[in-house]
């Protein structure tokens, strides 16, 4: 049986999530021997627009990436958003929260960009808001053992696992001390599992980059903030990194 | 000559981000050398807006994934120089080894997996597999593991680094974990000659091509400077004034471009490994010297290929200095230590600091604890109109090869500046009301 | 009183250490962490916080580790499965009574008839020094749940008294190391007081008491207040999380998977814990979710611990060592308060109504983890959706099962997953299941051939007791995929051997389309038979598909069955089909007069472990893997989650 053939895309990204895939160091050569990488422009000359799977990071914001995407999608038998950008929008959402001409006119002033396709932006929009989607890589950046996952899943014909149990269960797993019992605020009861609570393990508080698995009703949560003096909307604040969602903030 | 040509390498392969090349030549006469950044913009300027001064580092650590401990670092020294936090001298030598570990892993996947193949003759490394060259390769992979490793354990991940927060670390290794990293670094250092060794053999094939240019980067009486220094030009010398940096980088916008071009002394200027090479190489360590000399790499040279050597020398100095760093820790015990808390909540700061491809800037002006003003300077935008005047000039220099020829030429021209694209298409003088 | 020593702090300075110095042992103590404290593996008598109040995590991941590696398995192999059970010998000092206790409920579940032997290995390799507690925790209630102190359980248990410290020798083990090691003195009866002193002492340093425990106790108060809105008042505030049961000592529900290398060469079988507050704990292969409610997830833990494992062994499965309240972060989670809150409302006298005693006899012995290989005989596709695969196990040996049991089926670096027997006994040596592709694995099974190989564990569950229809009349209600069961028991009872033990036998079977009819073949051979009634019917006929049985629903069937020669008192019912066919089949058979106690149904939950450990098939307090999958309608039926 053919090795599947494998091309990776980027948009409006950092290219963290790729360079990931370079830091699978010796792996690589187990990764490139069970698919082929057709494309890969950030290590390699080679293109081909022969592909079974599609990989893409970055999330879409000009209708010039609006078309690429589109003419990826038709092309590939299996598409993957890899990374928050791709899969939720991640930080490239933030700016959502303003209009796009307002924003422009903040960034570039009076330069005179409005003929430039380059500029030409609309609200960031994850994949799936253009394309359909058929698995995700959440994460900012992925978790390299997710990833393998995915890959080694597509490869053998089965649907990869990811899960839909917080990250408390990985961080109780760890033993952390819970970063609430230090005063801090966490996101990890309320986003998806899958990084090994890598953030909270190293001190740090859960900032949802995975996605925020449900937002909890305030009546449900009012306890918890009143301890830890935050209000309901410092929280929805918090998710807005990387979960910004328009319908949950309309009142910005 | 009458000779007509058609280049337009559309999203240039083996560089970060995306650049295309553009070069028009009709019956000998050349109509057009263009250099285009039409990377998609992102807006982080709009992302700060309002933000704690505690998601700072976050968000702009996602500008860039190769040099996100470098973003962080800047970010933190501009937010801690605006509410009057000084850290410890444990930090200090931390951030150190955080920056070390970014420097030597980026450098390393630039030279070995980017810019070596054009000198092996292959689109990327997977040919090398199972060829003569395979031996190099896992070398350069071991060694780019080695520098992860190293940036994982001090930062807790290399990628978007978690231990790095305002006034300190969330969390610092112990004095097992110092010790293994201590001698993982030793034994980096034979691998590392022997890669060098390997480009040496291929040197050969590094185009020579100069043009006299002003270089730019962070100079310090202590040591190579990466985290901390004073700003120094090769044309104007030492600038201590850097809360008014824009009088060193003056942005512009061009049209073919999102991101913006910079001049000083010149109509452009470089930063970079080489900038730094020719600015302070007389402060590296002794090592890091015996590899420049293999290369009769001396300052100031003026070929922008030699980035790419530079690279590979700083690579050497980076694991010298970080041993250094690591007995200094080990030496006075590692402690757990709290961050330390800003002393105001308001104020402007700004931060400098050596990034992988060059002198980085991160100006914030916080108010009641948020962001409202924010500015950077990236090293590759300071970059973009150097290498569009390196190919002006370069083009005309090699119009007798072929078509092809040309265009790898020009490709490993951008190649050699190691650009960090995404990066460059981010930032503008912004305020927020 | 049991042999007590004692020695200086000096001299319990130096056994550990020297305990250390031997590294044949991985010597685990309590240390500081942050500012709470864990076990961890120690390299000196200095790092040790025997005054510590609470780990995070209990000890329990020595036994049962977070992640656990079952096996390694080969994929270029055909079949090539190595158990992973190295270990090495330890110690761990400083367990607390509580957790000593919680210790040896958990040897109950694990070291019972279905030993879970990578459990027993870890336990026999162990070592335990406990430590009576100096500091308590301010959630935990354990003295008012006696466990605040323990005689047994443990190899030594140090005291600390007067800057000394007593040690109580608790096993010949302990003894040995202390001959060995440590250099102590007799304790003096005065002494020996000391200790009980403490113990009494301790009591009045805990702030949270329960009002009850003990006995029947809080089974009683629970089973009572099964519709009280407590539940759904306190659950409103659940974030599911599950952290109650990551931190709780007598939690034992695990989930397995398979992980691959990245070269798809090989990969591991990993157990890892996981816990029934999660939203997917009770999903199986086609999606549906026998527990969805956040409400009756929060409920379960409480019945888990304070009623189903309660009448099972006879002990309030917990301890009040207080983690869960320690770890949650709305406050919802010690059983101390809710149960104190329950206490204003009255106690149930029948507190074992949603659990079923039964004996459980197994025959299969040897570990419950590693399957054995199979290969597939022979692949026969029965509908569009429906495949049958034909196994025979490679050791020849004969599966040996019963009508009714199942097995569960591994495809290495895919999964396992439960299937049931569809051939009856007499098939052996080969065995078949029935397989309709929802998921990944039943997806990967549809690609392999004959001569592939499978793993099988089984036979599992209780099958059907055919001596119970001797001598009567029996009618099988088979709906949808019910019938791949079902035709194991039909074709059991239709064995020549078999067949004069039984009267008239009625066959009911609806499926939704014509194409989607199983077995049709041996239906018409079944209708062949002596006294045999075969009734057919389908849900729906497009034009053009050919159908001479009736349309429309299983229940249209009962009217139409003819039951003058049949006594419904002397007549047994056996029902399989989906969960929203059993109430309406039933409320048909009583119609007849069939008695509650004549009715069979046979359940599906997710069955993962197979053996009453993992968790995830329970109907309240009932392993439907154990004492199911059948069941008798009328000890069910009190059932709440059974028929929802």
């Amino acid at each position: 049986m053919s090795k599947p053939r494998v091309a990776f895309f980027d948009f409006a990204s950092c290219e963290g999530c790729q360079l990931q895939i370079a830091d699978l160091e010796e792996e690589v050569l187990d990764l490139i021997s069970i698919v082929d990488v057709v494309s890969f422009r950030e290590v390699m000359k080679e293109h081909s627009d022969d592909y079974d799977i599609a990989i893409i990071e970055g999330s879409i914001n000009r209708p010039m990436d609006e078309e690429r995407i589109k003419q990826i999608r038709e092309k590939a038998k299996i598409l993957v958003a890899l990374g928050a950008c791709a899969a939720i929008g991640g930080v490239n959402k933030i700016r959502n929260q303003w209009d796009a001409e307002n924003v422009k006119k903040d960034v570039y002033g009076d330069a005179k960009i409005n003929d430039n396709k380059y500029f030409d932006v609309y609200p960031t929009k994850a994949v799936d808001e253009v394309v359909k989607v058929d698995y995700y890589v959440y994460g900012c950046p992925i978790n390299r053992d997710e990833f393998k996952k995915v890959v080694t899943s597509l490869v053998m014909g089965k649907k990869p696992e990811i899960p839909t149990y917080p990250v408390c269960v990985e961080c109780k797993k760890n033993e952390n001390v819970c970063l609430f019992e230090l005063g801090k605020f966490c996101l990890g009861p309320i986003t998806r599992a899958g990084c090994n609570a890598i953030c909270p393990t190293n001190g740090s508080p859960c900032d949802g980059c995975r996605g925020i698995l449900r937002k909890p009703e305030i009546e449900c949560i009012q306890d918890v903030l009143d301890r830890y003096n935050l209000t309901y909307e410092e929280m929805k604040n918090r998710c807005i990194m990387y979960n910004y969602s328009k319908e949950e903030c309309k009142n910005e | 000559m009458s000779k007509d040509l058609s280049i337009n390498v559309h999203h240039v392969t083996r560089v970060e981000g995306h650049g295309n090349i553009v070069v028009d030549v009709k019956k000998g006469e050349i109509k057009q050398i263009q250099w285009q950044v039409p990377e998609a913009p992102r807006f982080f300027e709009a992302m700060l807006r309002g933000r704690h001064y505690d998601e700072l580092r976050p968000i702009t650590s996602r500008i860039c994934g190769i040099c996100s401990i470098g973003h962080s670092l800047a970010s933190l020294k501009a937010t801690e120089d605006a509410l009057d936090i000084k850290i410890s001298t444990q930090s200090q030598i931390l951030r150190r080894l955080a920056i070390n570990g970014e420097n030597m892993q980026s450098h390393i996947l630039h030279v070995g997996y980017l810019a070596v193949p054009d000198l092996l003759g292959v689109g990327s490394v997977f040919p090398l597999v199972g060829s003569k060259h395979q031996d190099a390769l896992l070398k350069i992979v071991k060694l780019h593991r080695i520098s992860n490793e190293m940036s994982d354990l001090i930062c807790g991940r290399t990628t978007h680094p978690i231990r790095l927060i305002v006034g300190g670390f969330s969390m610092v290794p112990n004095k097992k974990q110092l010790m293994d990293l201590r001698k993982k670094l030793q034994d980096s250092i034979k691998p590392t000659k022997e890669v060098a060794e390997v480009i040496l053999s291929v040197a050969d094939k590094i185009p020579d091509f100069t043009r006299e240019t002003e270089y730019i980067g962070l100079s310090s009486n202590e040591e190579y400077a990466l985290y901390d220094g004073y700003i120094n030009s090769t044309d104007t010398g030492a600038f201590k004034d850097y809360k008014n940096y824009t009088k060193m980088m003056q942005e512009y916008i061009v049209p073919q471009s999102t991101a913006k071009y910079a001049k000083h002394a010149r109509k452009s200027y470089m930063v970079g490994a080489l900038a730094r090479y020719n600015l302070n190489s007389k402060q590296l360590h002794p090592l890091a010297q015996e590899v420049a000399k293999m290369f009769e790499f001396k300052p100031i040279c003026f070929n922008p290929f030699m980035n790419n050597i530079a690279q590979l020398v700083e690579f050497v100095h980076n694991i010298e200095d970080s041993i250094i760093q690591v007995d200094k820790l080990l030496k006075k015990e590692i402690k757990d230590e709290k961050p330390i808390k800003p002393k105001k909540d308001s104020g402007q700061g700004v931060g400098v600091v050596e990034v992988p491809r060059g002198i980085l800037v991160h100006d914030y002006t916080i108010k009641n604890n948020k962001c409202t003003k924010a500015n950077c300077i990236i090293p590759t935008n300071q970059n973009h109109a150097n290498i569009q005047h390196d190919m002006e000039e370069f083009v005309p220099q090699i119009l007798d090869k072929s078509e092809k020829e040309i265009e790898l030429n020009l490709e490993m021209l951008v190649r050699a500046y190691d650009p960090c694209i995404s990066c460059s298409t981010h930032y503008l003088k912004v305020k927020f009301v | 009183m049991a042999n007590v020593k004692i020695f200086s702090k000096k001299n319990l300075d130096a056994f550990v250490d020297s305990l250390i110095q031997d590294k044949k042992y991985e010597v685990v103590g309590v240390k500081s962490k942050g500012k709470r404290f864990a076990f961890d593996t120690i390299d000196s008598a200095e790092e040790l916080r025997l005054d510590y109040d609470i780990t995070i995590l209990p000890p329990k991941k020595y036994f049962l580790p977070q992640y656990e590696k079952l096996m390694n398995y080969s994929l270029k192999e055909k079949f090539d499965v190595k158990p992973d059970n190295e270990n090495k010998p330890r110690i761990i000092i400083g367990m607390h009574p509580y957790d000593i206790i919680a210790l040896q409920q958990t040897d109950k579940y694990y070291l019972d008839e279905q030993k879970d032997d990578f459990y027993e290995k870890r336990r026999k390799n162990t070592i335990i020094i406990g430590v009576d507690i100096q500091n308590v925790s301010e959630h935990s209630f354990a003295s008012s749940m006696n466990t605040h102190f323990t005689e047994s359980g443990f190899d030594l248990m140090l005291t600390n008294i007067d800057n000394k410290y007593a040690v109580t020798i608790g096993s010949k083990k302990g003894e040995d190391l202390l001959n060995k090691y440590a250099k102590v003195d007799d304790a003096k009866l005065s002494d020996k007081e000391k200790i009980n002193k403490l113990r009494q002492n301790l009591v009045s340093k805990y702030k949270k008491k329960v009002k009850v425990s003990g006995g029947k106790s809080w089974s009683s108060l629970l089973v009572a207040n099964y519709e009280n809105s407590i539940w759904a008042e306190r659950s409103s505030k659940c974030l599911e999380c599950s952290s109650c049961t990551m931190v709780c000592p007598t939690c034992f529900c695990y989930d397995v998977h398979d992980d691959l290398s990245l070269n798809l060469a090989d990969g591991q079988r990993v157990r890892t814990w996981d816990g029934c507050l999660l939203k997917d704990f009770t999903k199986v292969g086609s999606g549906e979710v026998f527990r969805n409610d956040l409400k009756d997830r929060y409920r379960h833990r409480f019945f888990r611990k304070g009623n189903y494992l309660a009448e099972r062994y006879d002990f309030i499965a917990c301890v009040g060592c207080g983690r869960c309240a320690v770890a949650c972060l709305p406050n919802i989670a010690s059983p101390c308060d809710v149960i104190n809150e329950l206490s204003h409302f009255g106690g149930e006298d029948k507190p074992d109504k949603y659990f079923i005693k039964q004996e459980t006899k197994i025959d299969e012995k040897g570990t419950i983890h590693v399957p054995r290989q199979a290969t597939i005989k022979k692949i026969q596709k029965l509908t569009d959706s429906e495949t049958l695969f034909e196994l025979e196990l490679n050791d020849k040996k004969p599966l040996g099962h019963k009508p009714g049991q199942f097995v569960e089926l591994s495809i290495f670096g895919v999964g396992e997953a439960p299937f049931g027997i569809s051939s009856p006994p007499s098939n052996e040596p080969t065995f078949d299941v029935v397989v309709r592709k929802v998921g990944n694995l039943t997806s990967k099974l549809f690609t392999l051939k004959v001569g592939d190989y499978v793993g099988i564990r089984g036979p599992l569950g209780n099958g059907f007791d055919v001596k119970q229809f001797e001598g009567k009349h029996i009618i099988f209600v088979s709906g949808g995929t019910g019938m791949i069961p079902m035709r194991s028991l039909i074709e059991h009872c239709l064995d020549k051997k078999n067949r004069d033990k039984y009267k008239y036998m009625k066959i009911l079977y609806g499926a939704k389309r014509p194409s989607d009819v199983l077995f049709q073949d041996k239906i018409s051979s079944w209708e062949k038979c002596k006294d045999v009634t075969c009734k057919l019917t389908v849900d729906s006929c497009q034009n053009g598909e050919c159908w001479v049985g009736s349309v429309g629903l299983i229940t249209n069937l009962f009217p139409k069955l003819q039951v003058e020669h049949i006594e419904p008192k002397n007549t047994m019912a056996v029902i399989i089909g989906p969960p929203v066919m059993f109430k309406f089949v039933i409320k048909c058979l009583q119609t007849l007069g069939v008695p509650e106690a004549n009715i069979l149904v046979s359940l599906e939950r997710r069955m993962k472990c197979g053996v009453g450990k993992c968790g995830h098939c329970q109907i309240n307090g009932v392993y439907c893997c154990k004492e199911g999958p059948v069941f008798n309608y009328s000890q069910i039926k009190n059932l709440p989650e059974a028929f929802k």
